[in-house]
Order: C-alpha cells, then structure tokens, then sequence
C-alpha cells in the first residue's frame, strides 16, 4: 500500500508514470499543480478514471488553482492538511512525484 | 527632429506556457505584459499547453499570498491590453469548460498560433 503525491500537472510524465506502476490497494494524492488532472473532462482525468485509482485531492491547493469542488471528476475524494496526515498514516508509505 | 509616437513601437507577443501556482514563470509573463503596456508598446498575450490553466476562475489565493492571475487577467483592459488568445486544444485537452473562461479570449488552433507568432516585431516566451 503506497501513497502516490503527483505535483505536476497532466501535461507532464509524472501522472503517467505513476498509473503505470499503480498497485491495487495504493492511492494518488494530487496536489500542487497535480490538482489539475482531477478536472472532470480533461485527459487527466480519463487517465485516473480508467485507471480505477483510489484518488484523493488537496483542497487548499485545489483552491488556489481555481479547481473548484464541481470541476471535480466524480469519485476524487477532498482532504484538508489533516486528512493528508491521515492518508500518510493510512498508507504507510509515501512516493512523490514532481 | 520628432520622430511620430508610432515610429518607435514594435508590436510584442508575450506567450505564456507553464501553470500557476507551481512556477512563478506565469507571472513574470504578466509583469512583463503589463510593463510593455506602460510603455505603451502594443502587447499580445498568448496562454498556450498548460498556460490556459491560468485562465480558470475562482483562485483562492488569499490562504496562500499568492497573487489571483484571472484577477489579473480581467483587469487587462485597463491597460489597453485588449486582445488575449488562447490555446484551444490545450484547453479542451485539460477538460476546462468554456463558459467558466474569460469571454474576451480568442481562441487559436496551431496554424492560428503560427500566424500569430509570425506577425509580431518580438516574441517572449515564459
């Protein structure tokens, strides 16, 4: 069990190679400019989707980027600075992505 | 001799690639748009790949420090920064829905960024 922090945006690599190593119980935690692949509609988004990754969005970031709670793809889950303690917790171990 | 105020301008495309919040490039590109303006050159800007991400609405940047581009971007006409394009592809490619986007965007396939390009004395690129 991993947790997957993507900060780049999904024009980059990172968000797919990522997917490309994703185990089934692991989740991606999308912050920084990561946030913008949960936008319901866009290529990202159809990545994570088909993907069936457990997905978990910053909010603060969220917020700061403009994607707000309705651009979000069905499914993404928000967690405030606490709920991303949580998730470490959770997980266990954590692999970032920039 | 008086050289006519137009003789000195040169027409400036300021193109702009790379998304805010994670690079600080996006807003040198601003600055440099809007210093051009005060210096009353003609300024062109162009959002292009993950530029157009600049353009959603809604940036809370008030937890953060960190200055609201759109804000930014809506007051452009105050400068006489009249004309802003975008990326199509890019911007349907990133799933952003057009009625949240700017109304005075003209929105450009690849031939269209090609020409626009083509047709400016200097081009920036952040």
């Amino acid at each position: 069990m991993l947790l997957h922090t993507v900060s780049r945006s999904p024009a980059h690599s990172a968000l797919r190679d990522c997917l490309a190593v994703l185990g089934p119980d692991d989740a991606i935690l999308l912050l920084g400019d990561g946030v913008y692949a949960a936008i319901a509609g866009g290529e990202g988004a159809a990545l994570l989707a088909g993907s069936g990754a457990t997905l978990f969005v910053l909010e603060a970031d969220a917020a700061l980027a403009g994607v707000q709670e309705r651009l979000l793809l069905p499914g993404a889950t928000v967690v405030d600075d606490d709920g991303f303690v949580a998730l470490t917790e959770r997980y266990g171990r954590q692999l970032a992505w920039y | 001799m008086t050289a006519p105020a137009a003789a000195g301008r040169k027409s400036i495309l300021v193109a702009s690639r790379h998304a805010h919040p994670g690079s600080s490039l996006p807003r040198s590109a601003l600055d440099t748009a809007l210093a051009a303006a005060a210096f009353d050159q003609p300024v062109t800007l162009l959002f292009l790949g993950e530029g157009v991400l600049q353009l959603l609405p809604g940036q809370d940047s008030g937890a953060a420090g960190v200055r609201n581009l759109r804000k930014v971007l809506d007051s452009l006409p105050l400068y006489e920064i009249e004309t802003v394009y975008a990326d199509a592809a890019a911007a349907a490619a990133f799933g952003l829905p057009r009625d949240a986007l700017p109304p005075q965007i003209e929105w450009l396939d690849a031939a269209g960024m090609q020409a626009l390009l083509d047709r400016h004395d200097h081009v920036l690129g952040f």
